[in-house]
């Protein structure tokens, strides 16, 4: 056996979590928990308009006003003032792909292009003077029509959102796998429809913050921020402000959520506030209002879907064809992460072997959109599920047995579908099993039973009760790569350093559980650090399902170094060959004889020596830094089923029933990866029926700016609970088997939802072609079938 | 937004001509105004307080009549801007002399707003639209009582407008009178709703006295 792979024994067990008592006792800092001697506040001036020429902008009453330090608009900005990075590549990769690159400003100069975008900053003694003094500016408006119609937005008389392109096409992206059109020729079935994809908030509990700090005797500066990708912040801020690396920490403490829009980076706040920190010399701090977070935190979703099925008439699909524009809102700054995902996930769990899809992506008056929990895989899983639904009625076939016929057969992995990813690498499903998923799903929520006795029942007591199953994969743990830091320190405890952020993953437990099983050390004894520039200097950040598989196995890779290292040193010392040696209750023993023993802290300080020489080549102590970076993405999958029933009256939804089943790969530990499903479905349950962001359409107002009219879904809109169920099909392309399942949970749901709903309203024969829905929404849908 | 209505003042045509195109009555008329000005024969300038829900601030803007035909209709529009956003409207106005001696004004027109109180005030600028331009016709309609008595018995008399706690008392009046509507069916929600609706005028008014 490789001494770096020990006996799984923390690994898979529901283990509770190293950082709660912190955070239940309120001991865990948060960013607005940073208070600073002679610290200012920063209030940002928003414009209320969606798209508009600047005429004039007056600063100098606000500069009088008490408390006011200093107020910058963007020409005080001088040489500062620079469109952002392109976070993320262009897709050329892609043959005869067009993108047009319009990355985010700092503070709109003379235009600007979504309600919400920042125009001036004040700093102040409070934040209360700061916002006193934003109704002192002055600014002189000159309105244009705003672009927010998808189609319109495309149209060639429609306004456009950068003065300098032709039209609002942000980007044209063609991806074809066979040929569909031959396929269509031959099909016994064809189905096409629209299908209306809209917008919803991350709404994560707290909302972005920065502080900055510019210690100007060191020459560093010091910045917290609620992102989710410290160290590109702190590269790219200090390349900004014309600072080495090194003279930059960026610490991501303790974060409320982030759901993607926090590694955004480079938002105009995130820029602005180091740069005054420096300027000012004065620690500087931001706290987005909810208000702020609505209408400038960036957000996700909206698409329409032109869309295609062929099948032959025992159900088989012989191809899919998919459409579609994409809206990437007033600046495109994170490329096509969103529309190529939707892309890659429009064949489902499917067989599919002829695919054409086109994307267009349009600039229109809107916030921008970045990925949001999920990242365009719920709107290209709603269009392939919603088709096959189709597909099943017309053809008169059990929703069931049609995916079975379609799944990728476990012996086809690795899938190859020969189109390209997010990352730019061709899309390959690395390994999967979908037929015991829809079994088992199927199983747990008495499908059978429901749809043969109890639907029946239900129904001839007037209840409206459906029932739905839907299959989904989810592409996650991209690269390019993490690394991670392991110490033995001199008491023994182990110290873990990486570079990804956190944001309520659990990554203090499950991260310490792979050291744990590696080191035999209790989890309890080991301490981890993320998201401090400081403490590690490389990665990328915490985003597409990837920490657990990409953190997750750097950090597998270090503790087997420094495993490697303690059984070389305890085979020195004990004089027993590393095979008779183990590692157990913080000790490195001889197996047979266990009282035959050293304690990792006396190992590790003799690791250190501090007189004496060393032999050639020794690295000092028990410390491993070490890197992981796969191939390509793993692919997690998953079925989930749910039972629901509607007032005919209210159209209200209430669900009954909730199943999952999941395939994640190796579970590091089921209760955080409960956790995270939970948290996903309750999300997805927002995405069907109660979250939308309203965005008028003649003004570009966000209309439901707050939690008063955006119906964020609560406890009492979810099931019960969620009765959850595992398989696991490791994944071939890391040592741990892992894949991700922070996005997963929230996939599925809108396609899901649709179908219940179809099934309770079977007396309608209704079609839901849109998402997200609601109690309004569904009367009218019903009302216009029933004229 | 659309805005349209009609209210029935009890006067003859002319006089409520005047009285519509006499910038301090208006300015008395229309609840938080805090000054209305001409600056030329058809345009005004001026600053308003408006209220909506949990949405305030002071307003800033500027009121322009045109295609004006006395004493029959003109045209009005609006722009205004301030803390909590922006206004811009504009509508047709017109009198019809009902032959009883009372005048039927109608009035249609279209308002866009931006900023926080379309944002966060969505749900209730209507009704307080509408509240506020049935609050500045009736007291259009006490002012030009005042002025009929006072033409009729040869003495100026006093009109009081009406106060900014009045106002708002009459907002929170109106989004109840609203609820009681029949699309309204549950009686629950009503009750709870039209609670919350009178602590907010209460509210209102507290800060207003304060």
């Amino acid at each position: 056996m490789d001494v770096r792979t020990a006996k799984k024994k923390f690994i898979g067990q529901r283990i509770t979590r190293n950082e709660d008592p912190r955070l239940l006792t309120g001991q865990a800092l948060f960013v607005d928990d940073v208070h600073l001697p002679d610290m200012l506040h920063a209030a940002f001036l928003r414009s209320d308009y969606a798209h508009a020429r600047i005429l004039s902008i007056d600063t100098s009453t606000a500069r009088e006003r008490t408390g006011v330090v200093a107020v910058y608009s963007a020409e005080d900005m001088g040489d500062f003032w620079q469109e952002g990075p392109l976070l993320v590549p262009p897709p050329t990769s892609v043959e005869g792909a067009i993108f047009h690159k319009r990355g985010q400003i700092p503070l709109a100069k003379d235009k600007v292009r979504h309600a919400g975008e920042p125009i001036a900053v004040v700093i102040a003694h409070s934040r209360y003077m700061a916002e006193d003094a934003l109704a002192d500016i002055l600014v002189e408006f000159e309105p244009i029509d705003p672009v927010i119609n998808l189609e319109r937005a495309l149209g060639s008389d429609a306004p456009l959102v950068h003065d300098d392109l032709e039209s609002n096409l942000a980007a044209h992206v063609v991806q074809e796998k066979g040929n569909y059109e031959e396929a269509k020729a031959k099909a016994d079935l064809v189905i096409s429809r629209r299908f209306n994809i809209d917008r919803g908030a991350a709404a994560a509990m707290e909302n972005r913050g920065v502080v900055a700090s510019w210690d100007d005797k060191a020459q560093e500066l010091t910045m917290w921020d609620t992102t989710q990708a410290p160290i590109p912040i702190r590269n790219g801020t200090a390349a900004m402000l014309g600072l080495s690396e090194h003279q930059v920490r960026v610490i991501a403490p303790f974060v409320g959520g982030g759901f993607g829009p926090k590694i955004m980076m480079f938002q105009p706040e995130e820029v602005l506030v180091p740069w005054v920190a420096i300027k000012l010399n004065r620690p500087i701090k931001w706290i987005e209002d909810r208000r702020e977070n609505f209408l400038a935190t960036t957000q996700e979703r909206s698409q329409v879907h032109d869309s295609e099925i062929a099948l032959t008439r025992d159900g088989r699909i012989l191809g899919v064809k998919d459409i579609f524009i994409h809206d990437t809102g007033a600046y495109d700054p994170y490329g096509m992460t969103v529309p190529l995902n939707t892309q890659c996930h429009a064949m489902g769990t499917y067989d599919v072997p002829n695919f054409y899809t086109e994307v267009k992506m349009a600039f229109t008056n809107k916030m921008i959109v970045t990925p949001v929990r999920g990242a365009g895989r719920p709107q290209g899983i709603y269009v392939i599920e919603r088709l096959l639904d189709l597909a099943t009625k017309e053809l008169g076939l059990d929703p069931i047995e049609i995916r079975k016929r379609n799944f990728i057969p476990p012996d086809k992995f690795p899938y190859e579908h020969n189109i390209i990813d997010q990352a730019f690498t061709p899309l390959i499903l690395d390994s999967g099993n979908y037929q015991p998923l829809i079994e088992k799903a199927a199983a747990m929520i008495d499908y059978e039973h429901f749809i043969n006795e109890e639907q029946p029942k239900l129904r001839a007591e007037g209840k409206y009760a459906g029932i739905g199953i839907v299959a989904f994969i989810e592409t996650t743990g991209v690269g390019p790569y993490e690394g991670a830091r392991i110490t033995v320190g001199a008491s023994g405890q182990v110290n873990v350093v990486t570079g990804v952020g956190t944001q309520g993953q659990g990554h203090f437990t499950s991260f310490a559980q792979i050291v744990a099983d590696q080191l035999g050390v209790e989890v309890r004894d080991i301490h981890v650090v993320t998201g401090d520039t400081a403490q590690f200097h490389w990665g990328t950040g915490t985003f597409a399902s990837r920490g657990a598989v990409v953190a997750g196995n750097a950090i597998n890779a270090a503790a087997g170094n420094v495993r490697a290292k303690i059984l070389k040193l305890g085979s020195k010392l004990l004089n027993v060959p590393e095979e008779e040696l183990e590692l157990a209750e913080g000790q490195v023993r001889v197996a047979d004889l266990p009282e035959q023993s050293i304690s990792l802290g006396e190992l590790a300080v003799i690791a250190n020596p501090l007189r004496g020489t060393v032999d050639p080549g020794t690295e000092p102590g028990l410390e491993s830094t070490d890197y992981f970076g796969p191939q390509y993405g793993a692919t997690a999958a998953g079925v989930h089923a749910m039972i629901l029933e509607v007032d005919p009256e209210t159209m209200m939804v209430e669900i009954k029933r909730y199943v999952t089943v999941e395939d994640c790969g190796t579970v590091l530990n089921p209760l955080i990866l409960e956790g995270q499903i939970q948290g996903g479905v309750s999300m997805g349950i927002g995405n069907a029926f109660y979250e939308q962001l309203v965005y008028d359409e003649d003004t570009g107002q966000l209309l439901n700016a707050s939690f008063m009219d955006y119906l964020i879904a609560r406890s009492t809109d979810m099931p019960p609970r969620i009765e959850m169920g595992h398989q696991e099909t490791p994944s071939p392309l890391n040592p741990l088997g892992s894949k991700g399942a922070g996005e997963a949970g929230a996939i599925p749901v809108p396609a899901l939802f649709a179908q219940a709903l179809e099934n309770a309203l079977a007396d309608y024969n209704l079609e839901i072609l849109e998402t997200p829905l609601s109690p309004n929404r569904l009367f009218e849908l019903l009302h216009k079938k029933e004229n | 937004m659309k805005l349209q209505g009609e209210y029935k003042f009890d006067g003859p045509r002319d006089v409520v001509w005047d009285l519509v195109r006499d910038p301090d009555v208006l300015a008395k008329a229309l609840p938080g105004t805090q000054s209305l000005e001409k600056v030329d024969e058809n345009t005004y300038e001026g600053k308003m307080n408006v209220r909506i829900g949990p949405v305030a601030g002071l307003f800033s803007g500027k009121l322009v009549v045109s295609n004006e035909v006395p004493p029959e209709s003109y045209t009005l529009n609006v722009e205004g801007k301030g803390g909590p956003g922006f206004g811009k409207g504009g509508g047709d106005v017109q009198l019809i002399d009902q032959g009883d001696g009372t005048t039927l004004m109608t009035y249609q027109g279209e308002l866009q707003v931006g900023g926080t109180i379309a944002n966060v005030g969505q749900r209730l600028i209507e009704t307080v639209a509408n509240s506020m331009a049935k609050q500045a016709f009736e007291s259009l309609n006490r002012s030009l009582q005042a002025r009929l008595i006072g033409e009729a018995e040869g003495v100026e008399v006093e009109y009081q407008a009406p106060s900014e706690l009045e106002f708002a008392s009459g907002v929170a009046k109106d989004i109840v009178g609203q609820l009681f509507s029949p699309e309204y069916k549950n009686v629950w929600i009503t009750l709870v709703v039209a609670a919350v609706a009178l602590l907010i005028g209460y509210a209102l008014g507290k800060s207003e006295s304060s």
